[in-house]
């Protein structure tokens, strides 16, 4: 995956993430944590979970859950499924 | 599915059983509904005295019935017993009076043990009086 198309995979999950959680873009940092410093819970993350999936038609697992811990694990994680790893 | 198997399902009693039937199921995937909406309906005598309107909370609130439904036929080996709604987004369009029969739909989006994301409609005579989406957590 090039470096632009990656940006713009961190600003459309960035984007998807700040409209379920109501939280401010640029609050929504690489590395902050979902649960410590933005306070999501696991329905948030089941949310952002499906709408990754709506937006680029994959479909991923409930047990990959447990990986949205934050922007950068969420990105990697929508990338294996686009097979971009 | 009957009222007497709905109430196998749901724990709900009058007068907040807000399904009378379930006319379609789809497991894993959607559900339709109904409820017949009279005038003796309990929430009728203060949903306003003269003025008798359906409470779009309790529309909501038969959406949710309906997707309960849907979760524990889907998925039979749940072992959560509690269903709680974590997340709403309804649109209410028409009012909805006595007489009427309020049908629902719901369509899983997603749908796991933990719980499930769901897009909803209700509709009385084929027309649109609310949609939106809901998101419930399974414990």
């Amino acid at each position: 995956m090039s470096e632009s198309n990656t940006r713009n995979l961190e600003q459309d999950i960035r984007g998807i993430i700040s409209e379920i959680t109501e939280i401010e873009p640029e609050k929504i940092t690489i590395e902050a944590d979902f649960v410590e410093k933005l306070g999501m819970d696991s329905m948030m993350a089941l949310e952002i979970l499906a709408a990754i999936e709506k937006k680029y038609k994959i479909r991923i697992p409930e047990e990959k859950l447990m990986r949205l811990k934050n922007l950068r694990e969420t990105i990697n994680l929508a990338k294996e499924y686009l097979g971009e790893s | 599915m009957n009222i007497a198997e709905i109430k196998k399902i749901l724990p709900q009693r009058y007068p907040f059983l807000m399904l009378d039937r379930v006319t379609d199921i789809k497991e894993g995937e959607s559900i339709k509904a109904y409820k017949n909406l009279t005038i003796n309906e309990a929430y009728f005598n203060g949903h306003f005295p003269d003025n008798p309107v359906f409470p779009g909370a309790l529309t909501a609130e038969a959406m949710a019935q309906a997707a309960c439904i849907l979760i524990q036929k889907s998925i039979p080996d749940l072992a959560a017993t509690n269903f709680y709604v974590t997340n709403m987004k309804i649109r209410f369009l028409k009012t909805v009076l006595p007489g009427s029969r309020l049908a629902v739909s719901v369509k899983s989006v997603k749908m796991v043990k933990r719980g499930g994301i769901f897009e909803t409609e209700a509709s009385v005579d084929n027309e649109t009086i609310a949609k939106g989406d809901m998101t419930f957590a399974c414990k």
